[in-house]
């Protein structure tokens, strides 16, 4: 029941969002300081979700080499900017992840 | 296409049944909206606030739909409902190229259907495969690594200039030290405090002019 609920809500949030200004608004009563916050959405959004999943261990920061993801992560990051592609930057960062859990076991 | 497989392998992982896992991709249609929605469910999280967080994150679309909007606005509403419902980041960057570029233009929404519709049917086969898939990947493949890695493909060309790169550290040091707030606030928390941060960059940049 709660799942529907969470499903039929967020449906109607992205639906609304995408249909704001094609279906209900005047675009030119959009401000322009609002424009420029939401340019930032994406970086902001897309680092608060990495970097816990990173460097977070049990809810704890963890740096050390005892931590194979922010290794698998760094190398993610530098193919993600060399090669501008998700299956590559998934795959490796996979690799890199098995391969440091087979070394540690 | 591995982008929507891991997106079904977290909603089978979040507790969600495969017809619920469906059900929200194909409503929702939003691929980081699915994503947040399942680990915040994995985290238990209340209602409202899972749906607060897809907000949060779905607002880049009311940029993406203002700057569509003139370019449709002579279509009927049937219209320009089905190109809303199809609108998401790879098809608002393609449709907002054509339209800028020199030529024939009245017949582009057709293109923009088609676009449309293809994305569609690709994400929908992948994440249903990825939630047949959920339940039969073991846990020791640390499956659920792969959503972080598909944010940093998603991530690494949203940084584009210096204010971004602002966003995105203050964003990450946020989301660390707020990590102990229930029901994982510190995620709607950070994104915001990186959105202040990267507008007063360019507030400051604007300043120095």
């Amino acid at each position: 029941m709660s799942t529907w609920l969470v499903i039929l809500g967020v449906s109607a949030c992205t639906f609304l969002l995408r249909a704001s200004f094609i279906v209900f608004a005047d675009p030119h009563k959009f401000p322009r300081r609002f424009r420029q916050a939401l340019a930032f959405v994406p970086p902001a959004v897309l680092a608060a979700i990495v970097a816990p999943g990173l460097l977070l261990v049990e809810g704890a920061l963890d740096l050390t080499g005892g931590n194979p993801r922010w290794i698998a992560g760094v190398v993610a990051i530098v193919v993600g900017a060399r090669t501008r592609s998700m299956l590559a930057t998934i795959a490796t960062g996979m690799v890199v992840l098995w391969l440091l859990q087979w070394v540690m076991r | 296409m591995p982008f929507g497989f891991v997106t079904g392998v977290a909603a089978i992982s979040a507790g969600m049944s495969a017809f619920e896992g469906i059900a929200l991709s194909v409503l929702s249609f939003s691929g980081i909206a699915q994503l947040i929605v399942s680990q915040l469910m994995a985290a238990g999280s209340p209602i409202l606030l899972t749906i607060a967080a897809a907000f949060v994150v779905s607002l880049r679309f009311l940029m993406y739909s203002a700057a569509v909007a003139p370019h449709v606005a002579h279509l009927s509403l049937r219209w320009r409902l089905l190109l809303s419902y199809l609108m998401t980041d790879q098809i608002f960057a393609s449709s907002v190229r054509r339209y800028e570029a020199a030529g024939d233009k009245r017949y582009l929404h057709f293109h923009f259907l088609g676009a449309g519709v293809t994305l569609f049917t690709t994400w929908q086969v992948a994440v249903a495969l990825g939630v047949l898939a959920g339940a039969a990947v073991p846990a020791s493949w640390s499956l659920d690594f792969a959503v972080v890695l598909s944010f940093i493909a998603l991530l690494v060309p949203a940084v584009r200039a210096r204010a971004d790169l602002a966003a995105a550290i203050v964003a990450a040091a946020v989301a660390l030290f707020a990590a102990g707030l229930p029901y994982r606030l510190s995620l709607v928390a950070a994104s915001l405090a990186g959105i202040a941060a990267g507008m007063a960059l360019e507030l400051m940049k604007e300043r120095r002019r």
